[in-house]
């Protein structure tokens, strides 16, 4: 009796120890994904010809924007000021206090506006003007919306690398 | 904020799901990132959602003069409990609701935060009363 009492007491602190190591590892992976770097999917025409039309895997870092090294030219991943709940993939074109002139509605006229990107705000525009929702539609965004930062490509493969 | 909270250092407890859920209303004090600083959090309550009509005193220490705003999708309006001293949405415009980070909880238990305290002049009280009486 006794030894099969110590028998099962060696499995149950083992398969502790297995449990344990792959909680850690869980939290590990948890804490990575979202608060340093993690592959993402993001998909819609707004973004050609860099990113394709059905999608693309890239792979998005979460530190630079809470450190405040986001700049013009980058792609950022950002929380849409119209819907919160969803996030949106577009290129910084102007930091708080640059002087932004974009193209109204470039595929019916040639009308262009000039503005200026308040305080603490970014001027967020898609590569692809003639079918994007950006900046142009919903001015200019808070800072504070930016949630991470475009690396490079992962999927599909034949365009792996920086965009 | 006052007289909702202290001028000085006060502790309260933050709770992150509802402004995640979408569950923060009219009336709710939250903890929002500044729109002009983001490295900044500010405590105001919510006033209007989406879609809501707010009709605001522009300058409460100098002029009776008020205007009327319609919240734009996806935002809300947000002011501080003190109104003569208070830099929100009369400043900067309506935020975005994704700006939001928590909601003070528990907004009706102890320490009742609770609703927005009435902004009459005690000065005028103070003069029914003695016309009264």
């Amino acid at each position: 009796m006794k030894i099969l009492l110590t028998k099962w007491s060696a499995i149950a602190k083992d398969s502790i120890n297995r449990a344990a190591i792959v909680a850690k590892f869980l939290c590990l992976l948890h804490v990575t994904n979202t608060y340093i770097f993690s592959p993402t999917l993001v998909y819609g025409p707004s973004m050609l010809p860099t990113l394709n039309l059905t999608g693309d895997v890239l792979l998005s870092e979460y530190v630079s924007h809470r450190l405040g090294k986001v700049g013009p030219g980058d792609v950022v991943l950002v929380q849409s000021p119209e819907n919160p709940r969803k996030m949106i993939t577009k290129r910084v074109v102007g930091m708080e206090g640059e002087v932004v002139s974009f193209l109204v509605d470039p595929g019916h006229s040639d009308r262009s506006r000039t503005v200026v990107v308040p305080k603490g705000h970014v001027w967020i525009q898609g590569d692809n003007i003639y079918a994007s929702n950006d900046s142009r539609n919903f001015g200019p965004i808070p800072y504070g919306l930016i949630q991470g930062k475009v690396l490079c490509r992962v999927w599909p493969l034949d365009g792996f690398g920086s965009l | 904020m006052l007289p909702t909270f202290n001028l000085t250092n006060e502790l309260v407890l933050l709770e992150r799901i509802s402004t995640r859920n979408g569950k923060a209303g009219s009336g709710d004090v939250v903890i929002l990132q500044s729109p002009e600083n983001p490295r900044k959090l500010v405590t105001k309550r919510i006033i209007g959602m989406e879609g809501d009509k707010i009709t605001y005193i522009v300058d409460p220490k100098n002029s009776d003069r008020t205007e009327t705003v319609i919240v734009p999708k996806g935002h809300v309006w947000v002011q501080g409990d003190n109104i003569y001293n208070s830099y929100d949405s009369r400043n900067f415009g309506p935020v975005p609701y994704g700006l939001l980070k928590g909601k003070i909880w528990p907004s009706s238990a102890f320490g009742s935060i609770g609703k927005r305290p009435e902004t009459v002049d005690p000065a005028l009280k103070v003069l029914e009363q003695t016309n009264q009486s």
